[in-house]
């Protein structure tokens, strides 16, 4: 169950970056014909990171304390001190940001470049956050790894 | 809706979004200093992590939704290229003293 949790947070993190960057390019070229594929791209962008998140918290808050005394105790501390405190705080600005992406894409993308500026901004910052929370959470992997090795050795 | 207006809650919940990724930060700040709130949060909800995501998003759609009543009902006069800047600067502010908070607090 636990793992399952952890592969869904992961697998729908990767899944709201990469509809964010076809997004973000789809709004790039956008016109009249492709404004009905953003706004959905944009909810289905919003979707994954809200799945993503409610895995990721339930993970945190419900299993997440056996992995965080393997990664003191091992040689990596700062996967949980650094790493995971970052994560689990800006986050929820990538939610916030996430969330507003379909209110920000419900305009008239293709008559107003101003409303597409805005959009554009708005997903390369999911796209950021997302890939540098997909990073985080490899450390973090990474540190519980290093702590059983220590373990071990 | 003509072309080039925008949708009723696009600048509302914009600066929402701004203001919000902004208060999260703080609310790192004040909880890694008092563990007073911290324990707070700990016993609103059973878990401090859990309170301040609460805290963030009811905020998010309480101000999204005073500025969406704001200027009889229009939400506030503001044009796209500064609300673009305001919801940059707030969310990279916000993300920027989370990550620069726990250097120093290290």
């Amino acid at each position: 169950m636990k793992e399952a949790v952890l592969l869904c947070h992961v697998l729908f993190g990767v899944a709201c970056l990469l509809t964010t960057t076809c997004l973000f390019v789809d709004v790039l070229n956008a016109h009249e014909g492709n404004l009905a594929r953003i706004r959905w791209m944009s909810r289905a962008a919003a979707l994954s990171l809200w799945l993503a998140f409610m895995a990721g918290g339930w993970f945190y808050v419900v299993d997440y304390k056996a992995d965080r005394d393997v990664i003191l105790k091992g040689p990596w501390p700062f996967a949980h001190n650094y790493f995971m405190e970052t994560k689990e705080h800006f986050v929820i600005t990538l939610l916030l940001l996430a969330t507003y992406l379909p209110i920000a894409a419900s305009n008239n993308l293709a008559a107003n470049r101003d409303a597409r500026r805005l959009v554009l901004c708005v997903a390369a910052l999911v796209a950021v956050l997302a890939l540098m929370a997909e990073g985080h959470g490899g450390i973090i992997a990474m540190g519980v790894k290093m702590g059983l090795l220590g373990k071990t050795n | 809706m003509d072309n080039n207006t925008v949708s009723k809650l696009t600048v509302p919940f914009g600066l929402s979004v701004a203001v919000c990724a902004v208060v999260n930060a703080l609310l790192v700040i004040v909880k890694e200093k008092s563990t007073a709130v911290t324990a707070w949060m700990q016993k609103l909800t059973g878990h401090h992590w859990i309170t301040h995501v609460a805290i963030v998003l009811v905020l998010f759609a309480l101000l999204g939704w005073i500025f969406s009543r704001a200027n009889g009902g229009q939400g506030p006069a503001m044009p796209l290229p500064r609300l673009t800047r305001v919801v940059l600067s707030g969310a990279v502010a916000g993300v920027l003293i989370v990550l620069g908070f726990y250097v120093i607090a290290d």
